[in-house]
C-alpha cells in the first residue's frame, strides 16, 4: 500500500512538473487564460458589490454572507480544477490516442485520465481567492469551532463528490467518442452555485440538492459555516458523497471494458 | 452562393448528427438562465421594480438574454484557430470561395440550431412561470430588436474572426481568444443588465462596442430606449460593425500575407 | 520453448452509428439511432512461441490492428480467449503489462512540448525502475538507437525519423519481454526505415524478446520476419514460413530477355504476360509449368543476346496476395 501511493506520488509529481515545463513553453497562451479568469473573478465580485448598493439583502443573507458563498464556490471549483484538470483534455487523450498508452501501461489510466497534471494557472489564481476569503472570514461574526469544522469536512466532501463527477465525464469520453465534451455542461451547471440556494425556487433548490447536487458541492460548507444547516443535511451530504465514488468508479470500469480504441 | 447553401446545410447536419454535444450545450446554457433569473427575482423580492425594472421586465431580459445568447455568441473563432494551427486552412485558400463567407454559412447553421432550441427553452420556461412577461406591442419595436441583433450578431463574428486571426501569428492565440470572450460576455450585459454598474463604470463600457450586443437590444425590446436615443444607437452599432468588419478583414489580408511567407 | 502467444477464437465486433443521408436523416437520428455491427477480428487462432519475431500482414482494415491491441489488453474482445506471457492481456495486471510494450508508428506516448528526456523519467516512475536500471537501459538504448542529443530537444522539434527513435526508446525502456509493433517504419524515409528495421532485428537477438510487427512495407516483413501470419477481413489466411508463402502463391517466374534487335511486343505477348518493355529488353511473365516451353520458343524465334529466369520477389507476391484480397 505504502509502496503504491509512493509510485503515485512519484507519477504524480513528474506529470505536474512536466505539465508545467510545457505550460512555460505556452507563454502568452497562458497569460491569456490567466487574465480571463481573473477578469471573471473581478467582474463576478464588482458585480455582487454593486448590487448591494442597492439592496440590504438578497433572500436573507447580506453582502458578506453572499460573499462568503461565493467564495467558497471558487475555492471548492479551483481546488477541483488544480487537481483534476486533465479531464478537460479526455476526449483528446482518447481521439489522439494517448488513453491507448494508458491503458498498456502499469498505472491506473483513471488516475491518468483524471489527476495526474496539476494546473499552474489555477494554482496562481488561487492565491486572490484564498486572500479574498479571509478578507470575507474577517468580517464574519464569531463562529463555533464546530462552524469551521462542519465548513472544512464539507469542503473536502464537495471536492469528493466534485471528483465522482469528473469519473463519470472521463468514463463518457472513453464510451461515446462523439461527446464534444461533457465537462463543459459540469461547468455551466457549476454556475448555478454561485449563489446561495435560498434564491431558486423551491423546486430548483430540490433538484439542485438531490437531482444535480451542486448545493451540496458548492453551497452546504457555507451553510454550515453560518450554522444554518441541519444535521441531517451534513449526514446526506456525506452519505452521497460515499455513494458517488464507487458507483462512477463502476461506470468508469464498464466504459473501459467496452473501449472501442480509434482506428489509427 | 449555392456553395454557401450547400456548406450551410452540411454543417446543419451535422450539428444535428452530434446530438449528445447538442443537448448537452443547451442544457449548459439553459442552466445559466435559471440561475439568473432566480437571482434577480431574488433581489426584487417584494419590490415593485430594482434597478427601474419590473419584475416582468427582469424575466423578460432573462428570456432575451437566452435567445440572444444562441444567435449572438456562437462564432467560429476556436474553429478558425484550431484550423491555422493545424495548417488545414490551406485546403480553403487554394478554393474560390471566401473563408469568411464560408465560415458565417457555418456559424448560420449553428445558429439556426441554437436560436431554434433556444426558443423552446424560453417557451417551456414562461410555461412554468406563467404570465408575467414583457411583450412590446408596437411593431416598430420588434422590427428595431431583429435589426438591432443582426447587426450584434455580425459585429461579434467580425471581432472574434479579428482576435482568432491572431493565431496566423502564434500557437498561442488560445488564451486571448478565451480572455477577449469572457470580458466580453460581461462587458455586452450576458450576465447581468449594466445598470447594476456604477455610473463612471457604465460610461466607460458604453465607449466600447461591447454593450451593443446584448444590453442594447434587450433595451430596445424593453422599449426602454425612445425611438431617436434607438436610432441614434442603432447607427452606432452599424458604425462599429463597419470598423470591426474593415479590422478583420485587414488583421485577415496581414496574416495571410505573413503564413504565406512562412509556407504554413 | 515457453509458449509466449496464444489465441483460441479471438473475435471482436465493433458498433458504430449508422448514419441516413440528407437533413430529414440527420433530425431523425436525433430521436431514433440505428446501429450496425462490423466483426474487425474473426475467431482467430495462432500461437507463438517466445523469442519468435512474427510479421502480421494484411490489407487496410484485415484485423492487425485490432488483433494487436487485444493482445496489448487494450481491447476486450467479444468472444475468444488470449494469453500472452502466460496472463489474459485485458485484465490488464501490473506485472504483465511490465512487461510487454505496443507501438504504434501513427500514434505518439511522447510529451510534444517538452524534451523526450522528461518522457522517459515519468515512464520510469510508471514502470517503477531503479535510477541505476534506469540509466543502464537509457544508455544502451541511446547507443543503440543513436539519439544522443536529441533527448534534449522538445519533441516538436524532432524529425520524424528522430521522434520515431525516441519512440521506441520510450517503449523499451522497461525491456519488455513482448514488443507489440504497430507500422513502426510508417512515413519514415529509406534510410531511417533501415535502421529503424536493424535496431528491431538487434533487439531480438539481444533480449531475446518476443516481436509481432505489423506493415504495409514489405521489406521490413522480408527482411526481419520467418514467419507471417496473413489475415484477411478479420479471417486467418495463413500462418507459416514466409518461404512457402512464396511457393504457395507464387505459380509464375520471370523469363528476361536482352535482344540484338527491336522486336514487335506484340508477338511477345503470345509467350507471356509482358510486364515491361524497354531498351530492347523484356520481362515476361510465365506459368512455372510453362517456363521451359516458352524460353525455348523465344530463343527459336527472337534475336536474343541474354536470357534468364528469376522467381518473382517476395514483396511482388504478397502485394499480389493483397491485391486479390
Amino acid at each position: 500500500m505504502k509502496a503504491l501511493l509512493a509510485k503515485y506520488g512519484r507519477i504524480w509529481l513528474r506529470t505536474s512538473a512536466m505539465a508545467l515545463q510545457a505550460q512555460l513553453t505556452y507563454r502568452l497562451g497562458s497569460f491569456g487564460f490567466l487574465l480571463g479568469k481573473m477578469i471573471r473573478l473581478f467582474f463576478f465580485f464588482a458585480f455582487m458589490a454593486a448590487v448591494f448598493q442597492h439592496v440590504e439583502t438578497v433572500a436573507g443573507y447580506s453582502l458578506v454572507e453572499t460573499a462568503l458563498f461565493f467564495m467558497t464556490f471558487n475555492l471548492i471549483d479551483m481546488t477541483a480544477q488544480i487537481l483534476f484538470r486533465c479531464v478537460y483534455g479526455a476526449r483528446r487523450t482518447v481521439n489522439e490516442g494517448d488513453f491507448d498508452f494508458y491503458l498498456v501501461q502499469p498505472c491506473s489510466p483513471l488516475f491518468r485520465m483524471t489527476c495526474s497534471t496539476v494546473d499552474f494557472l489555477d494554482v496562481v489564481t488561487i492565491i486572490p481567492v484564498i486572500v479574498m476569503t479571509g478578507m470575507v472570514f474577517a468580517r464574519l461574526p464569531p463562529l463555533g469551532w464546530e462552524n469551521y469544522a462542519a465548513y472544512g469536512l464539507l469542503m473536502v466532501n464537495g471536492v469528493g463528490l466534485i471528483y465522482a463527477i469528473h469519473i463519470l465525464v472521463a468514463a463518457l469520453a472513453v464510451r461515446t467518442q462523439e461527446l464534444e465534451s461533457a465537462i463543459w455542461i459540469y461547468r455551466d451547471v457549476m454556475f448555478m452555485g454561485k449563489f446561495p440556494m435560498d434564491v431558486y425556487a423551491p423546486a430548483v433548490r430540490w433538484a439542485l440538492t438531490v437531482g444535480i447536487p451542486i448545493a451540496v458541492m458548492t453551497t452546504f460548507p457555507a451553510k454550515a459555516l453560518l450554522g444554518r444547516l441541519s444535521a441531517g443535511w451534513v449526514v446526506y451530504a456525506l452519505a452521497l458523497t460515499a455513494a458517488a465514488l464507487p458507483l462512477s468508479w463502476m461506470f468508469w470500469r464498464a466504459s473501459v471494458a467496452r473501449y472501442t480504441s480509434s482506428s489509427s | 452562393m449555392k456553395t454557401y447553401w450547400v456548406a450551410y446545410q452540411i454543417a446543419l447536419q451535422e450539428t444535428l448528427q452530434r446530438r449528445s454535444t447538442l443537448i448537452m450545450d443547451r442544457l449548459g446554457g439553459f442552466a445559466v438562465v435559471v440561475s439568473l433569473y432566480s437571482f434577480w427575482t431574488a433581489l426584487i423580492g417584494d419590490k415593485a421594480t430594482f434597478l427601474g425594472y419590473t419584475r416582468a421586465e427582469m424575466l423578460t431580459y432573462v428570456l432575451a438574454l437566452n435567445i440572444l445568447r444562441s444567435f449572438v455568441f456562437t462564432g467560429r473563432g476556436w474553429q478558425l484557430v484550431g484550423e491555422i494551427s493545424s495548417g488545414r486552412i490551406s485546403s480553403y485558400l487554394i478554393r474560390p470561395l471566401s473563408y469568411h463567407g464560408y465560415a458565417l454559412a457555418l456559424d448560420l447553421a449553428q445558429k439556426t440550431i441554437h436560436v431554434a432550441a433556444a426558443a423552446l427553452e424560453v417557451g417551456l420556461l414562461v410555461l412554468c412561470v406563467r404570465g408575467e412577461l414583457f411583450l412590446p406591442q408596437d411593431p416598430a419595436t420588434w422590427v428595431l430588436f431583429g435589426v438591432a441583433a443582426l447587426l450584434s450578431s455580425l459585429l461579434f463574428f467580425f471581432l472574434e474572426f479579428m482576435i482568432s486571426s491572431l493565431a496566423f501569428w502564434t500557437s498561442e492565440s488560445g488564451g486571448p481568444l478565451f480572455c477577449f470572450e469572457l470580458f466580453l460576455q460581461f462587458a455586452a450585459g450576458a450576465f447581468f443588465p449594466l445598470d447594476v454598474l456604477p455610473a463612471a463604470l457604465r460610461r466607460a463600457l458604453e465607449a466600447t462596442p461591447f454593450p451593443y450586443m446584448v444590453y442594447f437590444p434587450v433595451r430596445i425590446f424593453l422599449e426602454k430606449v425612445p425611438p431617436l436615443e434607438g436610432m441614434r444607437m442603432l447607427s452606432m452599432e452599424a458604425l462599429w460593425l463597419a470598423a470591426a468588419y474593415a479590422a478583420a478583414t485587414t488583421v485577415w489580408k496581414r496574416g495571410m500575407r505573413s503564413y504565406a511567407a512562412e509556407g504554413g | 520453448m515457453a509458449v509466449a502467444i496464444e489465441t483460441r477464437g479471438l473475435t471482436k465486433d465493433y458498433r458504430s452509428p449508422l448514419k441516413e443521408p440528407g437533413l430529414w436523416g440527420g433530425v431523425k437520428s436525433l430521436f431514433d439511432r440505428k446501429y450496425k455491427d462490423t466483426r474487425a477480428v474473426d475467431a482467430v487462432s495462432f500461437r507463438i512461441e517466445e523469442g519468435e519475431l512474427v510479421g502480421f500482414l494484411g490489407a487496410n482494415g484485415a484485423g492487425k490492428t485490432t488483433t494487436l491491441k487485444m493482445l496489448s489488453g487494450l481491447l476486450t474482445p467479444t468472444a475468444g480467449s488470449a494469453t500472452a506471457l502466460g496472463r489474459v492481456p485485458w485484465k490488464r495486471e501490473a506485472d504483465f503489462q511490465r512487461s510487454i510494450s505496443l507501438v504504434m508508428g501513427q500514434r505518439s506516448q511522447l510529451w510534444w512540448e517538452i524534451p523526450a528526456y522528461e518522457t522517459f523519467k515519468l515512464n520510469q516512475a510508471i514502470y517503477g525502475l531503479s535510477d541505476k536500471d534506469f540509466r543502464e537501459h537509457l544508455d544502451e538504448l541511446v547507443d543503440l538507437l543513436g539519439l544522443g542529443e536529441h533527448l534534449s530537444v522538445p519533441v516538436k522539434k524532432l524529425s520524424l525519423g528522430q521522434r520515431m527513435r525516441a519512440e521506441l526508446a520510450a517503449a523499451l525502456l522497461h525491456r519488455p519481454r513482448l514488443l507489440l509493433l504497430d507500422e513502426p517504419t510508417i512515413g519514415l524515409d529509406v534510410v531511417m526505415q533501415k535502421n529503424v528495421r536493424e535496431f528491431i532485428k538487434a533487439y531480438n537477438k539481444r533480449s531475446g524478446a518476443t516481436i509481432m510487427l505489423t506493415s504495409h512495407n514489405m521489406t521490413d516483413v522480408v527482411e526481419l520476419c520467418r514467419r507471417v501470419i496473413v489475415i484477411e477481413k478479420g479471417r486467418l489466411l495463413y500462418d507459416g514460413a514466409l518461404d512457402r508463402l512464396v511457393e504457395r502463391y507464387a505459380d509464375h517466374k520471370i523469363l528476361r530477355a536482352r535482344f540484338t534487335a527491336a522486336v514487335d511486343p506484340a508477338e511477345l505477348a503470345e509467350l507471356g504476360v509482358v510486364v515491361k518493355y524497354e531498351d530492347m529488353t523484356v520481362s515476361l511473365e510465365v506459368p512455372r509449368v510453362k517456363i521451359a516451353a516458352s524460353a525455348a520458343a523465344l530463343l527459336r524465334t527472337h534475336p536474343v543476346a541474354d536470357l534468364n529466369v528469376e522467381e518473382v520477389a517476395i514483396d511482388d507476391i504478397v502485394r499480389r496476395l493483397f491485391s486479390h484480397i
